[in-house]
């Protein structure tokens, strides 16, 4: 597969060690990984195998010890704090497990949030367009405690989408969600990648979400282990998983 | 700033420890304010009909006591001069004199008001008072009185239902109660226009008597008495009894007067009056204009004062009274600035801490760490402007309240009335946003360095509770606070509580910042014994991962307890030490003392076979240097002190020009260099006719006269240092209401912040199966451990700052004095900061729980 594009996201050598000493904890082993535009990548790995560590490194939350990041053609090594937050706020969207919204703003001020962040006023009818899409019209008004774990975390995927990042990183976001709500979620996710040629780069536990994936990266003690494309389905996706965790124990 | 105003909105309860503290600093600081800027200086009432008003040129000897004077005959002469100036209608010197009316055999009134109540009839028109009935005086031992119980016209003006509460204590001077409230001129001449300050008392022209044992200070409980506190049915014909520099006299009334003061003829009032000082000019024509001619006309024979200028003339006696206010004010702003900033910036790092979470979800949504500081400064603008502008109001509309109580107790001249000031409102307000802001800022360059990742970290662990720059700041303030107290005597008495204040202010901030180092110990010793129960363990690593939240919880509580042990006990320490100090000076024996007079007259000090020691100021020329200082009448010829003689570079045997407070001038041979200024008694006594003696000693058992009481050396100094200590322990009093009622509320309000704020982790607790019991007394435990970090560390501060007090004291004295630790102030306070504490953690516990 020759692909000229520059990729959404690429790390080269990226490793990330935690502590020093005796106590150092390796949680990312010089990986080098391409997610290239308009893709949709699960990570599946063990607890503690670094999927976090890996996609914070890649989404610019975190900094690489050693090796590089690129997004969007940009390499973060020499970003000042305030240059990364700046690329990031444009070029990264992220949805975390929970705790997503800033419980004081209404979800539209919650999705608007970005692009003011960036000094940009919302254009019209935008902010209610992206809740639109994800199922949300009528809830702009309604603060995070006043909306369900399902409706918070696609509000939270409607803000990460506002800026039309790069790409969408996603650690999780359907570990809290009970199943029907999660497959929503999932839907979201794929329709954003089928219609907009998002680039995501989800980690998940569950099969069945990274089945819905083109791709799906494994990860054991910090490196990538291994690779299947999505549509093998989730049993052969579980089944990998089930050996991976075997060999690490 | 619609971020801010959603966050500000949405978590009030988090922001109101700043509300709260700077809705109270902008409060004291606008209620202050308004008082200090609302008392202004204010020409005498008595020149209330003369627009323009001439004054001595300044001697230029850069002291406010030296007053230079004009003799009778040169007033007369610029008079004259005056009054030809077109649109002048008059031009009246006004000579003043001590006089005083006796009632029941004892002075009645102001003793300060009146040293200034005799004038010359011709004055009269200055005021615009005139005869309600009788004559003019026109011979010696003729009077026309003045103050409003002389006049038969006049009773039914005060109507009872119109006495004010503070005229009450006036109509205990008189023995009319018709007469009550009659001091007040404006009540009783209708028609005319009464100035706001319009009571004739604390009228002193000239603090002469202060350099002497009897101080000028205010007498503060005849504050509101007028000095013309006439009483009885005293129209025209009548006799009364006075005191006057001579002694008891009678004069007979002539005519009754409808302003204060007592009118004697012109040329008698002249030989009685110490120089004129003030030359009055009512006016037909444009005052600016008239102004301009008499200044032309006089040249540098005196100065013109028209418009605001004349309010320069406000008497010593007042202007020492705003002043004694005005320290007070100021001391209250100062500590309210300090409170606020203290508490601001504790409970914005407390709720900065607390919101650690919020605010890594902002930095990883995108905000870049200048946007996250300009969040939190945006947040605090709108919490301090509100604060504020209902804090200002506030503060404006308690300050009339506090202008009674400070006229009763000295601190204001009686009549002071409180006016809007906006500007002290505008003032305060911003004060408080930019303390606020200051506050703020620390825990905002902390909060824009929460790394994005902090978002996704359930719970907030502190992970350094000190900083490089909090060590630096804590060692700085620390040192800054000892050196202050170290060097305290070289600063003036009256100001060393100030530095003293100031040394404990930069302390308590040193012990706040610095208090983490110490919480980690204090725990670990406190929580030992307990180490193995649920409760012990849950407290131990509650307080040990949250260091910064008890030390924002303690550092109200140091604040608190420190202050008031440091000013209860600076207070007793100083009048431990000021007691022995004057005690020592005096010998075994009898002194004889005003009594209810501004100072003995000569009658009642011949009485004792003694000699008056009158006390005057010259005005000394050497060459060109010219020096004021107070002489006491007694040598035999012009001896000079050292220090005068040095000013002056005078030796004995030289010609010394002497300018005499009636503004005569004369050479003198200076006969020796002594230990004070003297003038033979003869000199003084024809020169200052007005001047009285402070104070005699006796050799032998008193005589009893009028205005005046002997008593023993020991108890005459008791009651000097009482009386100070009065005023010092009401300043006291003031300081300590402010700064403890201030902090305890901070007290409360941090704790229920960080209590409310960990509601998830009490579920927590709740989930793994802990009682509300428990959990009550785990939160007690904790607020009770930030209860013993403030007081140890405010105790630790306070006996620290009153050891350097004492030290400086005894620098001062050159003795040994007691350490006074006022240990029972201490527990009281820590009593009620334990109170509050359990209260204010127990609250939110319980409602989470009910
Ligand atoms: N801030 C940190 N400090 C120290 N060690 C860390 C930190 N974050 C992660 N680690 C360590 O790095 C390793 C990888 O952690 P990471 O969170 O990336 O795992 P993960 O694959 O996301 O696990 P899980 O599936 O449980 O979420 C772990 O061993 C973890 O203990
Ligand atoms: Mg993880």
């Amino acid at each position: 597969m020759t692909n000229h594009e520059t990729p959404a996201v690429e790390l080269r050598a990226a490793a990330r060690t935690f502590g020093s000493g005796e106590r150092s904890v390796t949680a990312l082993d010089r990986v080098d990984a391409r997610f290239e535009p308009g893709t949709f990548t699960a990570v599946m790995g063990p607890s503690g195998s670094g999927k976090s560590t890996l996609l914070h490194c890649a989404a610019g939350l975190d900094r690489v010890t050693s090796g590089e990041v690129i997004i969007d053609g940009v390499p973060l090594g020499g970003l000042s704090e305030r240059a990364l937050t700046r690329l990031r706020r444009s070029r990264v969207g992220f949805v975390f497990q929970s705790f997503n919204l800033v419980p004081a703003l209404t979800a539209a001020q919650n999705v608007a949030l970005p692009l003011r962040l960036a000094g940009r006023r919302p254009q019209r009818g935008e902010v209610a367009t992206m809740l639109a899409e994800v199922g949300l019209d009528g809830r702009e008004g309604h603060r995070p405690p006043e909306l369900s774990g399902g409706q918070q975390q696609r509000v939270a995927i409607a803000r990460a989408l506002v800026s039309r990042p790069a790409v969408l990183f996603a650690d999780e976001p359907t570990g809290a969600l009970d199943a029907a709500s999660g497959a929503g979620v999932l839907r979201l996710l794929r329709a954003a990648v089928d219609r907009h040629r998002q680039t995501i780069v989800m980690v998940t536990h569950d099969p069945v979400a990274a089945a819905t994936a083109d791709r799906v990266v494994f990860l054991a003690d910090g490196r990538v282990v291994g690779e299947l494309p999505g549509m093998v389905g989730a049993e052969r996706i579980a089944l990998h998983t089930a050996r991976l965790e075997a060999v690490t124990r | 700033m619609s971020a801010a105003w959603a966050m500000v909105r949405h978590r009030f309860a988090s922001f109101a420890g700043t509300f709260v503290a700077v809705f109270l600093g902008v409060a004291v600081v606008a209620g202050s304010a308004t008082l200090y800027l609302s008392s202004r200086p204010q020409a005498p009432a008595r020149y209330d009909q003369a627009p323009v008003l001439v004054t001595p040129p300044d001697p230029g000897t850069g002291d406010d006591r030296d007053r230079r004077a004009w003799t009778a005959e040169e007033a007369a002469g610029l008079a004259a001069r005056l009054g030809a100036v077109p649109g002048v209608a008059a031009a009246v010197p006004d000579p003043w004199f001590y006089v005083q009316r006796v009632e029941a055999g004892r002075p009645a009134g102001d003793p300060q008001a009146a040293l200034v109540d005799g004038h010359a009839w011709s004055s009269a028109v200055l005021g615009g008072y005139r005869l309600t009935s009788g004559r003019a005086p026109a011979a010696p031992g003729e009077v026309a009185l003045g103050g409003t119980a002389a006049g038969p016209a006049t009773p039914g003006a005060a109507a009872p239902g119109k006495t004010s509460p503070d005229k009450t204590t006036q109509s205990m001077t008189t023995t009319d109660d018709q007469t009550a409230g009659g001091t007040t001129p404006g009540k009783t001449a209708p028609g005319k226009t009464t100035p706001s300050r319009t009571t004739p008392s604390r009228t002193t022209a000239d603090d002469r008597v202060s350099s002497g044992a009897t101080s000028g200070k205010a007498a503060p409980g005849g504050a509101t008495a007028g000095g013309t506190a006439t009483a009885g049915k005293t129209g025209a014909g009548t006799t009364i009894e006075v005191l006057t520099s001579a002694g008891p006299e009678t004069w007979t009334v002539t005519g009754t007067v409808d302003g204060p003061g007592f009118y004697l003829a012109d040329e008698e009032a002249r030989k009685r009056a110490s120089g004129v000082h003030v030359i009055g000019m009512t006016v037909t024509g444009d005052v600016p204009r008239v102004a301009g001619d008499a200044r032309t006309v006089i040249g540098a024979e005196g100065v013109v004062r028209s418009g605001a200028e004349r309010d320069a003339l406000e008497p010593v006696s007042v202007t020492r009274i705003r002043w004694l206010g005005a320290q007070l004010l100021i001391a209250l702003v100062m500590l309210g600035t300090f409170a606020t900033v203290f508490v601001v910036a504790s409970t914005c790092a407390l709720s900065a801490a607390q919101r650690r979470r919020e605010l890594g979800l902002l930095r990883a949504v995108g905000a870049t760490p200048g946007q996250v500081r300009r969040l939190m400064y945006a947040e605090t603008t709108l919490i301090a402007v509100f604060a504020g502008l209902i804090g200002a109001p506030a503060g404006a509309a308690a300050a009339p309240l506090l202008a009674e109580p400070m006229v009763r107790f000295g601190l204001e001249p009686a009549g002071f009335t409180v006016t809007r000031q906006p500007v002290a409102l505008a003032g305060a307000v911003l004060l408080g946003l930019v303390v606020a802001l200051f506050g703020v800022t620390a825990a905002a360059r902390r909060a824009s360095r929460i790394p994005p990742l902090d978002a996704l970290r359930e719970a907030a662990v502190d992970p350094r509770p000190m900083t490089p720059v909090r060590w630096v700041a804590g060692v700085l303030g620390a040192a800054a606070g000892g050196a202050l107290l170290a060097g305290m005597s070289s600063f003036p008495l009256e100001s060393q509580v100030t530095v003293g204040l100031g040394a404990a202010m930069l302390l308590l901030t040193a012990a706040a910042l610095l208090s983490p180092v110490l919480i980690g110990p204090l725990v670990r010793a406190v929580a030992g014994p307990w180490r193995g129960t649920a409760t012990g363990m849950l407290v131990r690593e509650g307080t040990l991962t949250g260091v910064r939240r008890v030390a924002s919880t303690a550092a109200p509580v140091l604040a608190t307890v420190g202050l008031t042990m440091l000013l209860a006990g600076m207070v007793a320490t100083i009048e431990v030490a000021a007691g022995f100090d004057e005690t020592a000076k005096y010998p075994e024996a009898n002194v004889l003392v005003p009594d209810g007079t501004p100072g003995l007259s000569t009658a009642a000090v011949t009485a004792q076979g003694a000699e008056p020691a009158l006390t005057t100021r010259l005005l000394l020329t050497h060459g060109d240097v010219t020096t004021g200082g107070s002489a006491t009448g007694g040598g035999d010829g012009l001896v000079l002190d050292r220090l005068t003689a040095a000013q002056l570079q005078a030796e004995a045997g030289d010609t010394v020009t002497v300018r005499f407070v009636d503004g005569a001038v004369t050479a003198l041979p200076v006969s020796r260099i002594g230990d004070e200024v003297g003038l033979p008694r003869e000199l003084v006594r024809q020169h200052d006719p007005d001047a009285l003696t402070s104070i005699v000693v006796l050799e032998d058992p008193a005589v009893p006269v009028i205005g005046a009481r002997a008593l023993p050396v020991h108890d005459f100094v008791m009651e000097e240092v009482e009386e100070e200590g009065r005023l010092v322990d009401l300043f006291l009093l003031a300081l300590i209401g402010l700064t403890a009622g201030y902090t305890a509320i901070a007290v409360g309000n941090t704790l229920l912040m960080a209590t409310a704020a960990r509601r998830t982790e009490f579920r927590a607790l709740r989930l793994a199966g802990a009682g509300t019991g428990q959990v009550l007394r785990v939160v007690s435990a904790e607020a009770l451990l930030a209860v013993a970090t403030g007081a140890v560390l405010g105790g630790l501060v306070a006996v620290v700052s009153l050891a350097g007090v004492r030290a400086a004291v005894e620098n001062e004295i050159g003795r040994d004095i007691a350490l006074v630790v006022p240990w029972g102030t201490a527990a009281v306070v820590t009593g009620v900061c334990v109170v509050l504490a359990v209260l204010s953690t127990a609250v939110p516990v319980l409602r989470r729980a009910g």
